[in-house]
């Protein structure tokens, strides 16, 4: 679909024409569910957020902006759209959590060789879910948003709606956070050079 | 030597920080900073992107076959929605009442009359007063996701040290601003900003684990407060101060 066939579809999803939103759909679901996966970390999750996320867009399409670029706009959608979901679920998950990092982080730091590095790696996996986990809602979003997405903390701060410096000290609350989680775990190896930004 | 903080060595590692060369080298000559900087790096590299599940070409489609019963009504441009005779009917209400509430004022307080420089800081225009109302609207901001975070917080003892230090910092800040709306007679703006400072207070130097029951006392005295709403009344309020073109602000 070139640029002009993509106005022309959009145009007429705004009209409240079916199966123009249907094109829409079809085109941007795959990267929708990848957002939201990366922000909500559970799949089924993910799936509700695809949902909920299109249809906010639907509703929402009189006031989109012709001259924007739809993509980021639904990006933009999705992106609130897990923040909820994660408000909704943090409770819920708060109480399901069970052991404490400290235990497991005693089992991973042993000296462990052969198919063993495996079974730590899958825990590290799992601590590090643990730490995600604890994170409050924008936390997590806005750190998915800069070390998984590779987003500069100015466009985090236009994704969710915050200022630029609530933006800035969501992310650095994360890390902060998963820093108190992880750092028993972390190599102890020389230290990578600073990360160039990733292009989204 | 001057050394680098967290934050700044965070926003290092994602290539964000302002002087990104000068940490570079800093790091590679000051072992206390190259410490720092190589636990931060060691505890993110251990955050992986986890496999994300694959989803076939046929996806979109099923996507479109969940939701397609249930799409909802749009939404009407939001010119046209606030054209609809309700609206305007909603709009004209509030408008009496602010007019009712301005008219009132007047009489039941009289103000004395004020120097000619100060009342020239009531217009919007001035780009001062623009300044200090998007300062202050940016830190109504911040102090509402402590606030929610806080009220947010899950089931069982939570620790709130990090929103202690995240208050600490608004408390400073909110002082200022709430000097500078008293000299600018911005009683309104004063009054919620010292709601404010109060309740930051409180949590400021209140325990750094909380158990339920202090949560439940927390949500209670904001409750009281209306703290949330004033705060988030406010932000609105001063938002749209800053994009009204230049006309006599409004008294509350």
């Amino acid at each position: 679909m070139d640029a002009s066939e993509a106005a022309a579809v959009l145009a007429r999803a705004r009209q409240g024409d079916g199966e123009a939103f249907r094109a829409l759909v079809e085109r941007h679901s795959r990267s929708v569910f990848r957002l939201a996966f990366r922000m909500t970390g559970n799949e089924q999750d993910a799936e509700d957020v695809v949902q909920e996320s299109f249809l906010r867009a639907y509703r929402q399409l009189g006031r989109f902006e012709s001259r924007a670029n739809f993509g980021t706009w639904l990006y933009r959608i999705t992106a609130n759209c897990a923040v909820d979901m994660m408000r909704a679920r943090q409770a819920r998950h708060d109480q399901a959590r069970g052991e404490t990092l400290e235990e497991g982080a005693a089992s991973v730091c042993s000296d462990q060789a052969g198919p063993e590095r495996l079974a730590r790696s899958a825990e590290i996996q799992r601590q590090v879910e643990d730490a995600m986990a604890d994170l409050s809602p924008l936390e997590r979003a806005a750190f998915t948003l800069r070390h998984y997405e590779g987003r500069t903390i100015e466009e985090i701060s236009r994704t969710l709606g915050l200022g630029t410096s609530a933006a800035k000290h969501s992310v650095f609350r994360a890390v902060r956070k998963l820093r108190a989680a992880l750092e028993p775990l972390a190599p102890a190896a020389a230290a990578p050079r600073a990360r160039a930004r990733q292009e989204p | 030597m001057k050394h680098y903080g967290e934050d700044d060595l965070i926003l290092y590692y994602y290539g964000e920080a302002h002087r990104q060369a000068e940490i570079e080298r800093h790091v590679g000559e000051c072992r206390d900073c190259f410490t720092s900087y190589r636990t931060i790096a060691g505890t993110l590299s251990l955050v992986v992107e986890p496999a994300i599940p694959e989803r076939t070409d046929r996806y979109g489609l099923e996507v479109w076959q969940r939701i397609r019963h249930q799409l909802p009504e749009q939404d009407a441009p939001w010119w046209i929605a606030w054209l609809r005779w309700d609206r305007i009917a909603l709009a004209g209400a509030a408008a009496a009442l602010v007019i009712a509430a301005f008219v009132a004022g007047l009489w039941s307080r009289p103000q004395p009359a004020r120097p000619a420089s100060l009342q020239a800081t009531d217009m919007p225009a001035d780009s001062g007063a623009r300044v200090r109302m998007a300062a202050i609207s940016d830190h109504l901001e911040r102090s509402e996701r402590v606030l929610l975070d806080l009220l947010n917080a899950g089931a069982g003892t939570i620790d709130v040290r990090d929103e202690q230090v995240w208050a600490a910092d608004l408390v400073g800040a909110n002082r200022l601003y709430r000097q500078a709306a008293l000299r600018a007679g911005d009683t309104m703006v004063a009054s919620v900003l010292d709601d404010l400072e109060r309740n930051l207070l409180d949590i400021v130097h209140g325990p750094s684990k909380l158990t339920p029951a202090d949560l439940e006392q927390l949500r209670v005295r904001l409750d009281a407060a209306a703290l949330l709403f004033k705060v988030r009344v406010l932000h609105d309020e001063l938002r749209e101060r800053e994009t009204a073109p230049a006309s006599p602000r409004k008294t509350i």
